[in-house]
Formats: C-alpha cells, structure tokens, sequence
C-alpha cells in the first residue's frame, strides 16, 4: 500500500507541531490509526472492486480484467428485471417507513418531559432488538397458519385462510417496512427537535395556522431528517438477502438474493461481486441525490 | 413544539399506537406462545409451562451458539474500543485533510449496505489466505461498530474543555498523567454505553456474519437456521430469551447516555 504509507507520514510531519523531540507514542498511534481503516476496510473494498472485472471459467477464477459480468448483468434476461423490482421493492419500503415514522417523530417532538423520554425509548428500543426474530415474528403472523388468518378465521371474516400475505414480493415489502420503521423514526425526530422553538412562537405570534407553520416552517427544516430516514431504509432494503429468504418464497425473489446465491451454490464471486458493484452504485446515486434534495436553503 | 388542535394530536397519536402495535405486537405473539401451546386454532388456556425452556437448555447447539456469540461480542466490544478510541484520539489531535480522509474510510461500512462490507471482506479474507471462523467474525464485527465506538468517544472528547488538558501540562503532568488522570475519568461513562452498545449491535449481526463465518455459527444463525425448519415452542422460548436480553442491554446502555437536555 504505497499510497497508504505516504498519507501516514505526511501526517506525522504535520502532527510535530514546533516539536524537537520525536514522540514515540504519537508516531505509533497515529500508524495504527491509519494501518487498521486502510487494511480491513478501505483494502477489502479495493480488492471487491477488481473482483468484479475477473470471470470464471470451468470452475476456476480467471484473473484478467475483462468486463465479461457487467456484459451479462445487462445482456442476460434473468437479472435486470429482478433488478428494477427490488429497486421499486426499496423505494416502495422508503415510501411506508417514511410516511408512518414522520407522524411518529412529530408526535414525540411535540411532547414534554418525562412522557417524551418514555416514549421516545420506545420507539428507539426496537433498534437494537434481534433483526432475525423481528423477520420470525412477522412471519408467524402473516403465514396462511399464521396469527392474522387465525384471528380472521375465528373472527369470520374470511372462511379460507389467505396466502397473498406470505411468500411473495408483498410479504417482504411488509416485513422490510416493519423491522426498518425505527431507522425512519430516529432521525426525522432528531432533526424536527433541532428546531428552535422562537421560530414556531414567531411564526404563531405572526398570525400563521398550525397547518401554514408546518407547510412553511416544520416540514422544510425538517426536510434533511426525513431524507436520511428515507435513504437508510432504502438502502436496507436494498441490500437484504436474509428477509426475502425467510418470507418471500420462490416469487418473492430480489437482487440481493441473487448476490448471495453467487457466493453460495452458483459459486461464481466475480460475477457476485460485479452485481454488488452495481448495487453500490444505486446506493451511491441515492445518496447524492438525498444530498441534493435536502440541501437547506432549498425549501421546496 | 406547535400547538396542535386536538383532532391533529389525536391523529397523529392513533397512527403512534398503530406504529407500536407494528414493531411490538409481533414479538409478544412469539413471547405468548413460548407458554402457551395451541389446539385447532384455538389457545389452550391451560397449557401454560416453561417445557419449552427446559428444551432449550439441553440443546448443546443452542448452548454452543450462545457461547459463540458472547465470545464474539466480547472480542469486538474489546477491538472496538481501543481501535475507536485510537482513532477518536488522533482526529481529535488537529485537523488536516488526511483525518478527513479517514474519518470517511471508518464511516464507509456504516453508509454501505451490510451485504458489500461483507462481501468485501470475504473476497479479502480469502485473497489473503485467512480461513473462516469465529476470528473473521470478529474482524467483520469490529469493523462494523468501530463507527459507532469511535463516534461516542469522539462526540464526548469534543465537549470537554481545551483547558482541561492544557492545564494539567502546564501542571507539570505528562501526557500519560493526563491522560490517565484528566481524560480517561471523563471518557469512561461514554466508554461504557459504546461498549454496550457495540455489543448490543454485534450481538443480533447477521447479514455481515453469514457471510465471513466459517463453520461455527452465533446465535442469530443458529436461530436462522432452526427457522428454516418450521415454528417449534423452543424457538418461541429461545426468542423470548433473547430479547429479555436485548432490552435489558438497551436499558442499560441508556442509563449511561445522558439524555439530550431537551429530553431530561
């Protein structure tokens, strides 16, 4: 890693500010400091990204750089669609969480005291609680033998247990929704409790209705907040191998199933890591595209 | 923050409930069913026992899972922090463009999907010839809490006062003196809630974790794999476990974070 070295020193000469003596302790720190990101982190990633451009041939990984996985990625019939239905799957998860977290974050912003500290702890808790058994759960609801068509049986309301829950794109955008809400909820409240409170006075003291303060105070402000909401959950959403597995059966296939299953049994890395990259790169225009839509000074 | 007209705060409190029925009413339906069993759709009132408990203690592969997993959190939790700390130290020590730089790189697994750090690291551990087992775990874990460990003791490191230190060198303190008795006193509370933290977050890691591991699994693999097979009691009990676990972490951890002042 010559370019990895080169930023180490150049750091260390700028560290010794003034100072005669070498300080053995700074030099060190300030090596591991740099050694460690670069080697587990940013390494791994350049080594994914030269992994997409070699190909396999009889079962062995060729090492030349050929553009043979992008090619199939956009020629073959089988990848593309899955493609665009699990990006539409991310957008669709983005779209729910948001618009059920937003009134969730606003109405804990609103509180006072205690009953906001509880609340809100109960809002943020399911974020740290075991994302498989969130996936088990909904699923033992959702199922035909599940919780819902029980209460539903019993309840009369249907006489068949219905299957359109489980097993398909419409069980994992649900599921996707549910475990990924407080992602949403966390930081549209904390960009809603940034708002100083003299300028709602202000804008009350000035004549506006609640609904002209939200339209022209709240919602832009917060605006950022509900950005980063969206694009987390997008994003993981995206990503997600595990769920679509556990509840989208045989039709409720996505992209990232089909990642994983090119290092699983298609054994076939290059070509797994060469769809991941297109993943990133979706992941990377969201990204820059929430920046610019969030920009502040740019209310809408 | 506004006064809303009550129709507004009754609305937006119904869409709340219906949120808190979404993220808990699932988990209490597992918990129920972990004591009770049921018959022809229809809960057995009377069959409330902790049999399925006693099934989960003997199931040597739930019991390896769970040592695994404490091992492999203890490991990351420990990583994380003195790697973190490092680093929250030296971004701390000046600006320039380089802790930019680096900044981003320790952000980097945080901001990409859990599926290309793992990825990533699985195409490294094997282009460097390291075989996968509980050590892989552990170095994907750490470097998927690193953020969060060096973003606490960053965050608390910023809200201390210059002075602090400048004084006990002008004390006469050497660096090691001040660090031992100025900084690290203040450091440790949020020492203590990223720790819990990162173990919070290392324990339920799953995407990452599925694929760097070699042969042993942790528990939510172990979980995983138990669920493929079908809705059993002892799954219902081992998830109540679990999240008994979880809370009691989240609610410790919490006891450590200072509660932003507009919540106090």
């Amino acid at each position: 890693m010559p370019s990895g070295r080169a930023v180490t020193t150049e750091t260390v000469g700028v560290d010794r500010r003034g100072g005669a003596a070498v300080d053995p302790y700074r030099l060190v720190v300030t090596i591991l400091a740099y050694a460690l990101p670069i080697v587990f982190i940013l390494v791994p990633l350049a080594m994914f990204l030269v992994q997409s451009f070699y190909h396999v041939e009889d079962g062995r990984i060729v090492r030349d750089l050929t553009l043979v996985n992008y090619e199939r990625f956009f020629t073959a019939a089988a990848f593309l669609p899955v493609f665009v239905r699990t990006c539409a799957l991310a957008l669709g998860v983005a779209a729910i969480t948001v618009a059920l977290a937003y009134p969730v974050a606003f109405l804990l912003a609103s509180l006072e005291g205690r009953r906001k500290y509880a609340l809100t702890l109960v809002f943020v808790i399911p974020l740290l609680m075991s994302y498989i058994i969130k996936i088990y759960a909904i699923r033992s609801i959702l199922g035909g033998n599940g919780f819902l068509n029980r209460i539903l049986l019993y309840l009369g309301v249907i006489d068949q247990p219905v299957t359109f829950l489980i097993f398909n794109l419409n069980a994992v955008l649900l599921t996707l929704s549910v475990i990924l809400l407080p992602f949403a909820i966390l930081p549209i409240f904390v960009a809603l409790e940034r708002i100083p409170r003299n300028i709602l006075d202000a804008s009350a003291d000035l004549g506006a209705s609640s609904w002209r303060t939200f339209r022209s105070i709240i919602w832009p402000l917060g605006l950022q907040g509900t950005v980063i909401g969206a694009s987390f959950t997008f994003m993981l959403a995206l990503g997600d191998f595990v769920t679509p597995q556990m509840v989208g059966g045989t039709s409720g296939f996505t992209f990232g199933r089909i990642i994983y299953s090119q290092f699983g049994f298609a054994f076939n890395w290059p070509f797994g890591a060469a769809l991941s990259v297109v993943l990133l790169v979706v992941v990377m225009i969201a990204i820059v595209l929430a920046g610019r839509l969030s920009r502040p000074g740019h209310p809408s | 923050m506004i006064r809303l007209p009550r129709a507004a705060t009754a609305l937006l409190a119904l869409v709340a409930g219906f949120v808190a029925l979404l993220l808990y009413g699932p988990l209490f339906v597992a918990i129920f069913f972990s004591f009770f069993r049921l018959e022809r759709n229809a809960v057995r009132w009377d069959s409330f026992s902790f049999d399925a408990y006693g099934a989960l203690v003997q199931n040597e592969g739930i019991i390896e899972a769970i040592g695994n997993t404490l091992i492999v959190g203890g490991a990351a939790v420990a990583l994380s922090l003195i790697i973190g700390t490092l680093l929250a130290f030296h971004y701390h020590g000046g600006r320039s463009r380089a802790r930019e730089v680096l900044q981003f790189i320790i952000f980097l697994p945080f901001l990409m999907p859990p599926i290309i750090t793992g990825l990533a690291l699985l195409i490294f551990f094997r282009e460097a010839d390291i075989p996968r087992s509980l050590v892989t775990v552990v170095i994907g874990h750490t470097v998927f809490v690193l953020v969060l460990v060096y973003r606490i003791v960053l965050a608390r490191l910023q809200s201390l006062p210059p002075s602090l230190v400048e004084a006990s060198l002008d004390l006469g303190a050497s660096r090691w003196q001040t660090f031992r008795h100025v900084l690290a006193p203040s450091l440790t509370s949020a020492l203590i809630s990223a720790a819990i933290l990162a173990f919070a977050l290392s324990f339920d890691e799953t995407l990452i974790t599925l694929l760097v591991t070699g042969t042993s699994s942790t528990l939510p693999m172990r979980l995983w794999a138990m669920m493929r097979m079908g809705f059993t009691p002892d799954i219902n009990a081992l998830v109540t476990v679990i999240l008994a676990g979880s809370t009691a972490l989240s609610l410790l951890a919490l006891r450590f974070v200072k509660p932003p002042r507009a919540l106090e």
